[in-house]
């Protein structure tokens, strides 16, 4: 943010000083009110944050948990969402208007990736059956290529990725899948789940109840981490999270010690 | 229909909220009805329609809801002009538009629910979720309608079921005093690790389970509580007379009752209320989940199907087969909560 901020008034400075007073103006302006609107999560801890904002008089597109910065409630359950797309397989799911919040709005590498980075220059690409290596790009995401936390062993970036065009994956038939619908990449190697969670078993959806009704469906990408589904020693496709605070005690009792198994019994 | 409507008025102190606080002594019900007497029904009403000059606007509302009957057995005029009544007493206690809406149940809707056990981590989102939709009192008179239960591995086994007495301490769930079930439904409330799940422990999520056959509803003296067309079970507060019978019959521990006046600050309230669900409540009556009615009879799922993190809890119409709880009825492994009380609960619990 900040550096951002002096490459921008630099490259202004040169324009003219007037105008780059006017954008710190704005710059500063817009940063101060950056610094009031609070970020929760959804789902998935760091990768489905929403800004909280004002949708209509009195109503908050989300209401978020002070503790937890875990999303409560939504004012709006549809706000910022596109439609779904088609289903892959045509098949007796629900028939009521379907919508979903893009992921690449919370991806940081998504912007570069197939324009400055893996543009069929650089770096070089690689064969799509390359054998699995060592990485030294992304160990944020991946501390441990070689140790992928999905598959057991068994499966690698490529079966996922498209090796020749890096900002989309890559289905069973070698169609190009976006980003925004990975449940038609993940869908090939989870055929069940799959099915679940198109017949609204598996995973969540928000909205209207009707199975006619108009519902804002969650993708695998916003409860699962694809790059790390294994969780180590958990072994467990969902993150642990924060919990809310305990309820309020009966009144007269200021612990809960004699619920506490093994300490009572 | 007001013959017997009245002494349980005169005998209510209780059910008033905030009794002497709300209105001055001479306009309270208490200061009222000592003046009053044993004046007949009809010139009570009378006096009732003479308040309604007044100035005060909310001393006007709460006079007249004294005087309202119980609301199942009101007209639609009658229900129209109750609401409307809260609609400006809220608004102005609140500082807002408040909207108390009176949405009947829908023809062909039966309300159904179901979590899955398994995929519950313990989060208590849901309870969270609920107070900020049903305007439940907060602070130290706080008020949840859900509670998660912590379970260790092990505490519940439906292989068990059929086996002889429990062999661990706890309550007993299934059975009856000559054969019991084996299962153990004994859970920590307040727990609080840094992250859940834990290992080793699983939790149960506890709330109304809307009963078809509600003992809640039978033991009500006033039938203030009762069952409505699309299933769920609801509380007509101001008829309430806080007597707490209902609590003592439900067998799911889902009632709470309004010890002290509620505190919802303002900037919390949820303005969009229903007359039989998340309303204001005052002192003095009891509360329960209700499937979030004023969200579910517009058709939206309820506050704490939407909030659940892992998507464990399903929502819709039981009389569906494409809704999303007919769809786990029929492809999952399904228990109620105590099914051997015969009180049919409409809230499954399931596994994968
Ligand atoms: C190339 C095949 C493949 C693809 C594509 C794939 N997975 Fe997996 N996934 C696996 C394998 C193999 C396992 C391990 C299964 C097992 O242990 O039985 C697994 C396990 C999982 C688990 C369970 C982890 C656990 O131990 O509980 C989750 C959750 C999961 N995958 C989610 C996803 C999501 C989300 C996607 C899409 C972003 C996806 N997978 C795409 C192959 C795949
Ligand atoms: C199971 C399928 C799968 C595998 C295997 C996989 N990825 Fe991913 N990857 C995804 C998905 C899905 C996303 C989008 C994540 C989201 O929407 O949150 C993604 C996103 C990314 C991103 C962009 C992340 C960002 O925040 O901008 C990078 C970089 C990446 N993957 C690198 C890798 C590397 C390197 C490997 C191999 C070590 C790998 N991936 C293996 C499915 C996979
Ligand atoms: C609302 C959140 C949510 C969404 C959306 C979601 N999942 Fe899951 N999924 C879970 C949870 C929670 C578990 C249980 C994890 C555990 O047991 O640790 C799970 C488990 C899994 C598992 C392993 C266990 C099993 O049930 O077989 C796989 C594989 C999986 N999910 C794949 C997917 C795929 C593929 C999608 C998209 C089509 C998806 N999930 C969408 C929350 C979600």
């Amino acid at each position: 943010m900040q550096t951002n901020k002096q490459v921008l008034t630099n490259m202004i400075v040169k324009e003219s000083k007037i105008v780059a007073i006017f954008c710190l103006l704005i710059l500063s302006l817009s940063s101060a009110a950056f610094a009031e609107d609070k970020v929760c999560f959804e789902a998935r801890e760091g990768a489905s944050s929403v800004t909280q904002k004002d949708i209509g008089e009195e109503l908050k597109n989300v209401r978020c948990s002070d503790t937890t910065d875990g999303v409560l409630w939504w004012g709006d359950p549809f706000d910022g969402t596109q439609p779904m797309g088609d289903m892959p397989i045509e098949a007796d799911y629900t028939h009521g208007e379907a919508v979903v919040k893009p992921r690449t709005t919370q991806l940081g590498l998504y912007p570069v990736c197939g324009l400055a980075c893996h543009n069929g220059k650089f770096p070089p690409p690689v064969a799509a059956d390359a054998p699995p290596r060592k990485l030294t790009m992304h160990t944020d995401l991946v501390p441990d290529a070689l140790n992928l936390q999905h598959g057991k062993g068994g499966i690698w970036c490529l079966d996922c990725h498209d090796a020749k065009t890096r900002n989309k994956f890559v289905d069973n038939a070698g169609n190009l899948v976006d980003f925004n619908e990975p449940q038609k990449m993940c869908g090939k190697c989870h055929g069940q789940v799959y099915r679940a969670w198109r017949d609204g078993i598996h995973g969540k959806r928000i909205g209207e109840w009707a199975s006619t009704g108009k519902k804002r469906w969650f993708v695998c990408t916003e409860c699962h981490n694809p790059h790390d589904v294994q969780q180590g020693e958990r072994k467990s496709g969902f993150a642990q999270l924060v919990p809310e605070p305990a309820p309020l005690l009966p009144k007269g009792m200021d612990n809960a010690d004699h619920e506490r198994h093994g300490s009572g019994h | 229909m007001t013959d017997h409507k009245l002494p349980i008025v005169y005998d209510n102190e209780k059910a008033a909220p905030d009794d002497d606080k709300a209105a001055p002594d001479s306009m309270s019900r208490r200061g009222f009805v000592k003046k009053v007497g044993d004046v007949s029904a009809t010139s009570l009403l009378g006096t009732a329609a003479l308040m309604t000059n007044t100035d005060d606007a909310e001393a006007n509302t709460e006079w007249a809801e004294w005087f309202q009957g119980n609301y199942r057995l009101m007209s639609q005029e009658e229900k129209a002009a109750a609401v409307a009544r809260l609609e400006r007493r809220y608004s102005a206690e609140y500082d807002k538009k408040v909207t108390v809406d009176s949405t009947p149940a829908e023809k062909g809707v039966l309300f159904g629910y179901a979590l899955n056990i398994q995929k519950c981590i313990g989060c208590r989102r849901c309870a969270k979720a609920c107070v900020e939709e049903n305007n439940q009192s907060r602070g130290d008179q706080e008020i949840e309608w859900i509670r998660v239960l912590k379970m260790e591995k092990g505490d519940f086994d439906a292989s068990k079921m059929p086996d002889g007495y429990p062999d661990s301490y706890g309550i007993q769930v299934g059975g009856n005093a000559y054969s019991a079930s084996g299962v153990v439904l004994e859970g920590e409330h307040y727990y609080e690790p840094e992250k859940v799940p834990e290992e080793d422990a699983f939790y149960m999520p506890i709330q109304c389970m809307q009963c078809e056959k509600p003992p809640c509803v039978k033991v009500c003296p006033v039938r203030t509580t009762y069952r409505e067309p699309d299933g769920i079970v609801v509380v007509d507060y101001n008829w309430c007379i806080g007597c707490r019978m209902c609590i003592g019959a439900c067998p799911y521990w889902a009632r709470r009752f309004n010890w002290g006046e509620p505190k919802l600050p303002k900037k919390d309230m949820n303005p969009k209320t229903h007359y039989l669900g998340n309303r204001p409540r005052m002192k003095g009556v009891v509360e329960k989940c209700t499937f979030c009615v004023q969200r579910t009879r517009k058709g939206r799922y309820p506050a704490c199907v939407e909030v659940c993190p892992v998507g464990a809890r399903k929502f819709g119409n039981l009389l569906d087969p494409d809704s999303e709880v007919r769809r786990v009825l029929a492809t999952k492994k399904v228990f109620r909560l105590k099914a051997e009380a015969n009180t049919y609960p409409k809230f499954f619990y399931y596994m994968d």
